[in-house]
């Protein structure tokens, strides 16, 4: 009996088991394909990086595509006025910590009270949380504009934090319902009979259990901050800019420059891939396990 | 006597999405059935009933495009998206040092700032120094020089690869969850009954994926519908409106031109299809709970 | 000191009524075990003891007080669960102090409380090292140290057994034994499998679909049986059933098969006998023969088994007998070692002939 040795799936291999010339040429090639994938994930992001570093006259040519003197004044620029970026990075970084630290815990007490408890309309309230992450930016943010412009917070931090915080809320409650489930109840009773009340439970024994999922939640969320743009656009004027607004302020009417506008890429990225790379692990089993469950 | 703690424990987030979500979308649609040039007067305007509604599907040119240019971005986006990202965790489903560099950077797209993948296609694909353009011009001669963002297909295309590049992989991450719970069991089983890799993907591997991909298309159909921020940077709209999404349209009618009434009553057609994406999605979900 | 009741106990999950009219006292320092396969409602009654569960109706008392509105915090009650309840982000030392702790008790006290109840369990060297890190052997011992570390005033154990290997689940019964005779506390321990029952049990209550079939100690149980479900639960192997039909001065099994017995009535009916209290035999001096259906060499024992009919009869013998498939060998036994049960409601039917 011929073994079909082009497994789709690595468990059912048995390893190294390649026999015939059809087998190494398929294993070629859809090696070649995971390589030209890795290549079309890094060759935007990479390009990027170099044109960062680029002079302004090596950008606009393609003899310089890669053999340039680098330079790092974009980086310095950037920072200068007009641009001021460094204000902006303040800003980004308030807003999204701000949003996280007040959104993660109200989302994981929520998530507690779905996953542990049983009472009436649990299943329609916790679809109406979970339904709002499909409401569309667009619909609310006129509401929100008007509102804030009564209220004068227009051009405010604090504006922002409190929109992020509706969009992340949806999808971290989603997210921390789904670890919170994955906590064995058999431990929070061993700690009631050990005789600790309720609150107890979820702060000394619940969050501990649970906390890659709770860093996980707060970094999906500060991730969805700190790239949010639409509001960022909306509210934001002058004093509560925050780093993509900051990227689009590189379009003058002279013409995109576009070294700064990598410089600025490189500073609103290269954090988000630090620590997604540091999380990447549980962040990867909470994504997959939302839709697959 | 027992407390009812879970409502103490749910009313913060309960009251917070209460009045940030629930409260915005009943004000919306009061709005829309107001007239109101932000331009002209600070305060809402007259009520109009449903005649920002009938402007819109009847009146408004502009509006039928968009739906069709939203009708096209949409489909095109989703299909692409799961193709690639179902051959993507095919591909990556083995053990292999190259597998697992792959996998470990497709997290990468998707925390980049969908802005700045906007700007950074714009720039790749000017005709003049754009890496992207020249490339392409290399490979297909006939192409060479051609100004993509002057090109209305093209620049659909354009906006489309940018999405794609942004959701792909993370879908083939989701897609990936979904191939490690099918159980090793039923593929050796098939296997030792005789069939083929082919056989095995097609009869095995694929009636267990449906769930998965199922999720996969709606929560796409749902991204691309509200995808706003790839499209304000790298076309703006253009050229002319052959890339003005509904989103788009939605920013515009508020923003560029203050239409605020108007603008809302774009935005629930948009709200109203997302509405029924979302009933899929979560019809999806909790069949899934209940099957199990 | 406490002596717990449970009085006209009900629990009902949605429709399914789990725990029916249980009563039942439990003495002192008692070890009672509930016995039963899964769903008969033994946990449920346990987690009600223990106030994880409320009671749909009826009264949980300690010491003639009511507890069932009080909180399971305040019960004073130590549980070992079946998966062991560890927390998983503390070390060995903290997990075993954690009820100390909730108490107020200082470091060095929880520091002595815990080395007491790691040494009683042959824990010391592992203090340091997470739950993940142990076998599940060792994680069991440490959810019994955290049991142990205070006085409760009752233990309740849910198949603290049923997780661990075979060797491992026999020298932790030994144990479990010796630490409930060392501390004299009240003990409610749930399982299904008989052996922990027989071996640790003051007292057996067997359970089926929420009630308790009968309540007594192990050796009432394994010689005096109150019915069918009873007699076929406990033992090892199982005790043999066989349909019969009894007529006057014999009984005919379902292939034709007579036995010269006299029983208590006539008609159909079940009759009982335990491999033990049956012995191969010559074909002329037997109560009956048959044909080897199986043979197995235990060790220390062998077992033949015959078929009557469609149900299996199992002989255990010396552990020099050698038989092969097909063989015909005689059976016999002491008529005085047979039960009898009605067929329709599995009641044991009492005659003077046997028990």
């Amino acid at each position: 009996m011929k073994f079909a040795t082009h497994p789709l799936n690595a468990q059912a291999l048995i390893p190294g088991h390649i026999d015939t010339a059809s087998d190494h040429f398929r294993l070629w090639w859809s090696q070649m394909m995971v390589f030209v994938g890795i290549c079309i994930i890094l060759l935007p992001i990479s390009w990027l990086f170099l044109t960062a570093f680029k002079l302004p006259r090596d950008v606009y040519a393609l003899e310089t595509a890669f053999y340039f003197t680098p330079t790092l004044e974009n980086l310095q620029t950037i920072f200068e006025h007009p641009w001021n970026l460094g204000n902006k990075i303040l800003n980004s970084f308030a807003v999204a910590g701000g949003t996280v630290l007040l959104a993660i815990p109200m989302a994981t007490m929520a998530a507690y009270a779905f996953s542990r408890f049983d009472f009436r309309f649990k299943k329609t309230i916790f679809l109406l949380v979970i339904a709002s992450q499909f409401i569309p930016a667009a619909v609310i943010v006129l509401p929100y504009f008007l509102m804030f412009k009564q209220l004068g917070m227009l051009d405010t931090r604090s504006a922002l934090v409190l929109i992020n915080m509706s969009i992340v809320l949806p999808y971290a409650v989603w997210m921390m319902k789904g670890f919170i489930d994955a906590v064995p109840l058999e431990i929070e009773e061993s700690a009631m009979v050990d005789g600790a009340h309720r609150a107890r439970v979820i702060w000394e024994i619940v969050v501990p259990a649970a906390l890659p999922g709770i860093i996980t939640a707060a970094v999906f969320s500060f991730t969805l901050t700190w790239n949010e743009f639409l509001f960022a656009l909306i509210i934001g004027k002058q004093d509560a800019l925050t780093l993509p607004i900051g990227l689009i302020s590189f379009r003058t009417e002279r013409g995109d420059l576009w070294e700064l506008m990598a410089a600025g890429g490189i500073l609103i990225t290269a954090p988000m891939f630090f620590i997604s790379l540091l999380v990447q692990k549980q962040f990867i089993k909470s994504l997959t396990a939302g839709a697959v469950r | 006597m027992r407390l009812p703690i879970h409502w103490l424990l749910l009313a913060p987030a309960l009251i917070f999405v209460g009045a940030m979500a629930i409260f915005p979308l009943g004000y919306s649609l009061v709005l829309s059935f107001r007239e109101w040039k932000l331009a002209r007067s600070p305060v809402a305007g007259d009520f109009v009933g449903l005649s920002n509604y009938i402007n819109l599907l009847t009146d408004d040119p502009d509006f039928l495009k968009v739906v069709r240019v939203t009708g096209i971005f949409v489909t095109a986006d989703v299909l692409v998206t799961v193709a690639i990202s179902l051959a993507g965790a095919l591909l990556l489903n083995r053990a292999g040092r190259l597998n697992s560099l792959a996998r470990t950077l497709l997290i990468l797209p998707f925390v980049m700032s969908p802005a700045l993948i906007g700007i950074s296609f714009r720039f790749f694909l000017n005709a003049e120094y754009g890496v992207f353009a020249h490339a392409i011009g290399l490979l297909i001669p006939a192409m060479k020089d051609t100004v993509w963002l002057a090109d209305a297909s093209l620049s659909m295309a354009a906006i489309i690869a940018s999405d794609v590049w942004h959701w792909a992989p993370y879908m083939t991450l989701v897609m990936l969850g979904g191939l490690a719970s099918i159980p090793s069991d039923s593929i050796e089983a098939a296997r030792i009954d005789g069939a083929t890799s082919w056989r095995i993907f097609c009869d095995i591997t694929l009636p267990q994926l449906m769930p998965v991909i199922g999720v996969v298309m709606v929560l796409k159909t749902v991204f691309a519908l509200k995808a706003f921020d790839t499209i304000f940077t790298l076309t703006s709209g253009g050229p002319g409106n052959s890339t003005k999404t509904l989103a788009y349209f939605v920013y515009e009618q508020g923003f560029n031109y203050y239409d605020m009434g108007y603008a809302a009553a774009s935005a629930y057609v948009l709200t109203a299809v997302l509405m029924v994406m979302a009933g899929f999605y979560l019809r999806l979900i909790f069949a899934k709970d209940r099957a199990r | 000191m406490t002596q717990i009741s449970l009085r006209g106990l009900h629990k009902v999950f949605g429709s399914t009524h789990v725990v029916r009219d249980l009563n039942l006292e439990i003495e002192d320092k008692e070890f009672l075990v509930l016995l039963g396969p899964s769903g008969c409602g033994k946990t449920t009654t346990m987690r009600m003891v223990a106030g994880l569960e409320q009671a749909t109706y009826g009264e949980i008392c300690f010491d003639t007080k009511r507890m069932n509105e009080v909180p399971t915090q305040q019960r004073d009650v130590a549980m070992v669960f079946q998966n062991y309840g560890l927390y998983p982000h503390m070390t060995v030392a903290e997990n075993i102090a954690y009820p100390l702790k909730l108490r107020g008790f200082t470091e060095s006290q929880r520091e002595e409380g815990v080395l007491k109840a790691a040494e009683r369990v042959d824990l010391g060297p592992y203090l340091q090292r997470l739950p993940k890190e142990l076998s599940g052997g060792q994680r069991q011992r440490v959810a019994l140290a955290r049991s142990i570390v205070r006085k409760p005033k009752v233990f309740l154990m849910d198949e603290p057994l049923s997780n661990l290997d075979a060797k491992l689940r026999v020298a932790m019964r030994a144990e479990i034994k010796h630490l409930a005779y060392e501390l004299q506390v009240t003990t409610i321990y749930v399982t299904h499998d008989q052996v922990e029952a027989m071996t640790l049990a003051n007292r057996v209550a067997i359970m089926k679909d929420g009630v308790i079939m009968q309540l007594a100690p192990p050796e009432e149980i394994y010689t005096n049986p109150i019915n069918l479900y009873v007699a076929g639960f406990i033992g090892s192997p199982a005790m043999n059933l066989i349909d019969v039909v009894a007529h006057e001065g014999y009984v005919e099994a379902v292939n034709g098969l007579r036995i010269s017995v006299t029983a208590p009535r006539q008609g159909p009916m079940t009759m009982g006998l335990r491999a033990e209290d049956m012995q191969l035999t010559s074909e002329s001096d037997a109560a009956f023969t048959a044909e080897v259906y199986a043979f197995e060499l235990l060790g220390d024992s062998t077992m033949t088994t015959f078929k009557l009919g469609l149900q299996s009869v199992a002989v255990k013998g010396d552990k020099n007998i050698r038989l092969k498939f097909g063989d015909h060998v005689g059976v016999r036994f002491d008529a005085s070692h047979l039960y009898w049960f009605d067929n329709e409601s599995g009641e044991r039917i009492r005659s003077t002939l046997s028990r």
